[in-house]
């Protein structure tokens, strides 16, 4: 055989499916790129260096950096804030490490909770159920303690919305629930994965969590009637309703899976070979699926999911070594992704003009030894990025 | 329309250097994204075609080396990532397998050469090599690659 000929004549897997698939991707880049000014005149030539300083003061700033600048492989964002002096949307962001529990209101302030190791909103905001080793706690966003339970190893505590009148941890591989007031403490399950588990909004009290077999189950909290199962791919990462409840996600290292609320698959999003999938996160509006995927590179890519009809089509719009958690602002327009490797919190904005915002020494600003921090202090964890403004109220 | 005359011939030549459909199409598109992000700063003197080319060939290249590092390495994720969904349609196996005989770099050469249609002056330019390394890789490359399609066929 031609070597040759055989090479002009060789066709590719799919080629028509992928080119479909990347047109989306391909397009929307084209309409965000920035177009580079040409200098023309001999007179703008001599402008040229005091117009390059401004733009750069502009573009370099966090409020003027825009997202297709800093798609690059890269630790940490540039120029970052020094401090985190505002969130760039409205709520509160949950912090937890091991500088304890922290709430950051949207002017920037932040309010020390305790000494707690793990954390989750009310859904309105009111309230925080935090866990440290033995111990299970209800505090008001000012760290005023409501109620406590002792129980072993408690982790991943998720309070039911849109009432808080259950709250969901775990104490090991036991699943367990409890009123939003602190009585009734019952165990669900046993046999359990360590990851957080998932209320159903606007359910029955039905929560879907993970066996330790890897079987995704979801079972009325009060009836205890189980009421669909579906095996997993691989060990889950992580389980997030859609604000609606009519659409779970279940995230694997090897996919992202949404299921409907009677348990059928809708859509499946498997990993690219040699880019596990790290963490997944559905925007509070139901409509957008935030990832982070990569082995030692990771980028995290946004994928319009509202429409069920069509495959959904990835947009990149992060990459970075050692980049780690998502939080969705509560309109769904601002992603934050936590960079540990690059002690930043970067704030991306994915809907409308795509800009980008990043506050360096994180791990200082929320550790209880403040200035005396170190890097040993360990990088705080995001717990969610919830729907008040003061923190006091919602 | 620049995107589909160009997406089949990036796609195929990802395909041919990194023989991992899901890989393949991860490269071509994103050597479509920087391409149309430095697009204000390309000299429209020059055909595009050889420009996206050397970026999806060098990010190939890039790709493979990457992966052999890991595998050197034991840095592959705990967890092996599952395959996407198996392709469709037909192509050449026998071809596949002939090119993977051949080292990245001459597969890469080969590629370019026969799938992008560069010329070997194009090649050393976009690979920063020799011409002369260019032609020898190519006759190499050629040579094998005849010799395995040979092999292969049906007697």
């Amino acid at each position: 055989m031609n070597a040759q000929r055989a090479l002009e004549s060789f066709r590719a897997p799919d080629e028509a499916a992928t080119q479909e698939r990347t047109w989306s991707v391909v397009r929307d880049a084209y309409r965000t790129r920035e177009p580079v000014r040409r200098r023309r005149t001999h007179r703008r030539l001599l402008l040229a260096p005091a117009i390059a300083i401004l733009l750069a003061a502009v573009t370099l700033s966090p409020a003027g950096a825009t997202m297709g600048r800093w798609i690059r492989h890269a630790l940490g964002v540039p120029h970052a804030a020094p401090a985190l002096f505002k969130l760039p949307a409205s709520g509160s962001v949950l912090v937890s490490g091991a500088g304890g529990t922290w709430t950051v209101a949207a002017d920037g302030s932040s309010r020390r909770l305790g000494p707690w190791r793990q954390a989750s909103w009310s859904p309105h905001g009111l309230f925080v159920a935090v866990a440290r080793a033995d111990e299970l706690a209800a505090v008001d966003p000012h760290g005023t303690l409501h109620w406590t339970l002792a129980r072993p190893a408690v982790h991943d505590p998720r309070w039911y919305g849109p009432t808080g009148y259950r709250v969901a941890y775990l104490s090991g591989h036991a699943l367990r629930v409890v009123a939003g007031d602190g009585t009734g403490d019952h165990a669900l399950a046993a046999g359990v994965a360590s990851i957080a588990p998932a209320w159903q909004p606007g359910s029955d009290y039905r929560l879907a969590y993970v066996t330790r077999s890897g079987t995704l189950v979801v079972r009325g909290a009060d009836s205890r009637r189980i009421i669909w199962t579906a095996p997993l791919p691989g060990p889950a990462r992580e389980l997030a309703w859609s604000s609606d409840g009519r659409e779970l996600l279940a995230v694997s290292a090897s996919r992202a899976s949404l299921y409907d609320a009677a348990g059928h698959s809708i859509a499946t999003i498997p990993a690219s070979p040699g880019a596990p999938i790290r963490t997944g996160s559905l925007a509070p509006d139901g409509k957008t699926l935030a990832m982070i995927r990569g082995a030692t590179n990771q980028d995290v890519v946004v994928w319009n999911v509202g429409s069920a009809t069509t495959t959904p089509q990835p947009r990149r719009v992060l990459s970075g070594a050692g980049l780690r958690q998502l939080a969705w602002s509560p309109d769904s327009r601002w992603l934050l992704v936590s960079w540990p490797a690059a002690d930043q919190w970067v704030f991306v904005r994915v809907a409308g003009m795509p800009r980008i915002a990043a506050v360096s020494r994180i791990a200082r600003q929320f550790s209880a030894r403040g200035a005396q921090a170190s890097a040993q202090d360990g990088f705080p964890s995001l717990e969610g990025w919830c729907c008040t403004t003061s923190g006091t109220a919602g | 329309m620049l995107f589909r005359a160009h997406w089949p011939r990036a796609y195929r030549a990802a395909f041919l250097i990194v023989h991992d459909h899901a890989a393949a199409e991860d490269i071509a598109q994103e050597a479509f994204v920087q391409a149309i992000r430095r697009l204000d700063r390309f000299d429209r003197q020059r055909r595009f075609a050889p420009w996206l080319g050397a970026i999806v060939a060098n990010r190939a290249i890039d790709w493979l080396r990457a992966r052999t590092a890991r595998r050197e390495s034991g840095q592959e994720p705990p967890e092996t990532a599952v395959a996407a969904d198996p392709p469709t349609g037909t192509y050449s196996e026998e071809v596949l397998a002939a090119l993977a005989g051949l080292s990245p770099e001459h597969r890469a050469v080969v590629v370019m050469r026969y799938v992008l249609e560069y010329t070997p002056g194009e090649i050393a330019q976009a690979l920063d090599l020799p011409r002369g390394t260019v032609n020898s890789r190519l006759r190499r490359g050629l040579d094998a690659l005849e010799s395995r399609l040979d092999k292969a066929e049906p007697v």
